[in-house]
């Protein structure tokens, strides 16, 4: 980030600005998902290790909640491509700790910009609710296009606000390798719980769901072990 | 572009003007306008008072939103008195709603995103990524377009359709794929990143994740996953500051 081209911060901002407005309003095409969003923004970044692994991570955090309807969700697109561009050229061991943390709280950030979103589109419809009952597809034309670019500017700012923190974050944290060590373990370890939280949650209670979700379990615990084994 | 490839195009937006008054109502109106086109020539009246109707309240899981757009735009060319277009409408909101949030939300996408976690987590790099992309995107565009078929097809009668279509089925058996698929995932994925750093890194981890499936059972939905992330990155500087 710090030795990047103006032409690689420009595709990461756009990128950021996609995913944004992937989330909700077009094309919905789940370019949001940590996993993606992280991924690609390595790629763009010159690191797609770290981008896969902090989208990895990320998306363990993001499985908690399904984003239905009108519950509040965070807005992981941009914290992702945020948190990918801070731990690139990094040893990922010691960096996606510190990008969880930007993830999460970037994240957080967007999902409260899309309840602000979500207010101004109703200032707009209650606004126009005269015009909507007298028919005309010019104004319903109006309305939608001008939320959709809304939701354009939201997720530029955001996208800004995520390369900036990265820069700050890559520019001034200092940490010894020993903290940040630990704060990877810590994030790996809590994304594992939030997964396995919203897992369960998801699958209810006494159903056959609860058991398939243990013998996945089992089963990429078994492959863990193996896999790992003959490393 | 006909005009249902042009609806289908628009409903890819359906959700860009989301609000608390009519949720999705002013986008599935936005995407209505190509099918009711022919009203306009046909009976400028009608297909005025069709325009007001195809933008009122409606929420559904955005992808099954073209089975509500297609009965309801049939519904108008037949005829059908505004009233019941309404009813309609509204009737549909909910079991469009369940069966596809527990059809995609429950079970595709959480399926899919297991299965590419999965290969990433044994190796593969960045192509399940595009495999997930790919294959959603197609199932999510093919489910689209067969709604808007169906809708468009059927009218008033689209519940009896929906019934007796393999979607409610399909979303029951997403769902156990979806819970076997992150089940194995979880795993795979907390060993990938926590393998370098030898069995005690690992078993750090695990107590990391055991303390917050403690806290979570013990606060509930109150303790989110950013919120716990935040909380478990914050102790660790805590305890790492205190104990330098």
């Amino acid at each position: 980030m710090i030795g990047a081209s103006l032409l690689t911060i420009v595709v990461l901002l756009a990128w950021a600005t996609v995913c944004g407005v992937d989330l909700v309003s077009f094309p919905q095409a789940m370019l949001s998902r940590p996993l993606v969003a992280g991924t690609v923004a390595g790629w763009i970044a010159g690191d797609l290790e770290a981008g896969l692994r902090v989208g990895v991570l990320l998306e363990l955090f993001a499985l908690d909640v399904l984003p239905v309807g009108a519950v509040r969700y965070p807005d992981y697109g941009a914290a992702s491509v945020g948190a990918a561009v801070a731990s690139a050229g990094a040893p990922w061991e010691l960096s996606i700790g510190v990008s969880a943390g930007i993830g999460l709280l970037l994240g957080a950030f967007g999902g409260w910009s899309l309840q602000v979103l979500r207010r101004l589109n109703t200032h707009a419809v209650e606004r126009a609710g005269g015009e909507l009952g007298r028919g005309g597809f010019a104004t319903i034309r109006r309305l939608h296009l001008s939320a959709i670019a809304r939701d354009l500017v939201r997720s530029l700012v955001l996208g800004g606000v995520a390369l900036t923190v990265a820069w700050l974050v890559v520019r001034y944290l200092r940490l010894d390798r020993e903290t940040a060590t630990a704060l990877t373990l810590a994030a790996v370890g809590a994304g594992v719980a939030s997964a396995i939280g919203g897992a369960v949650r998801g699958a209810g209670t006494n159903s056959p769901r609860v058991r398939w979700l243990a013998a996945g379990g089992v089963a990429g615990l078994a492959t863990a072990a193996a896999a790992w084994s003959f490393r | 572009m006909n005009h249902r490839m042009r609806a289908l195009a628009r409903l890819l937006a359906v959700q860009g003007s989301w609000n608390y008054e009519r949720m999705q109502g002013v986008g599935l109106g936005f995407a209505a306008a190509p099918l009711l086109e022919p009203l306009a020539t046909d009976d400028p009246a009608r297909h005025a008072a069709a325009v007001v109707r195809s933008a009122e309240f409606f929420n559904a899981n955005p992808y099954l939103a073209s089975v509500a757009l297609g009965a309801t735009v049939r519904a108008e060319y037949d005829g059908v008195p505004p009233e019941q277009v309404g009813r309609l409408r509204t009737a549909l909101c909910g079991p469009l709603g369940a069966i596809g949030d527990a059809l995609f939300w429950a079970g595709v996408l959480p399926t899919l995103l297991g299965a590419a976690i999965t290969a990433i987590a044994l190796g593969a790099r960045w192509w399940p990524v595009m495999a997930f992309l790919l294959v959603f995107n197609a199932l999510r565009l093919g489910t689209m377009r067969w709604g808007l078929a169906i809708g468009l097809a059927n009218g008033m009668r689209v519940g009896a359709a929906i019934g007796a279509s393999p979607l409610p089925r399909l979303a029951t058996r997403a769902g156990i794929a979806a819970a076997f698929a992150v089940g194995a995932a979880i795993p795979l994925a907390g060993a990938w990143l926590a393998h370098p750093f030898g069995w005690r890194g690992t078993a750090g981890a695990a107590g990391i994740a055991m303390a917050g499936l403690a806290l979570s059972h013990w606060f509930g939905a109150q303790l989110t996953a950013p919120r716990f992330g935040l909380l478990a990155l914050g102790a660790t500087l805590l305890i790492r500051w205190v104990t330098a």
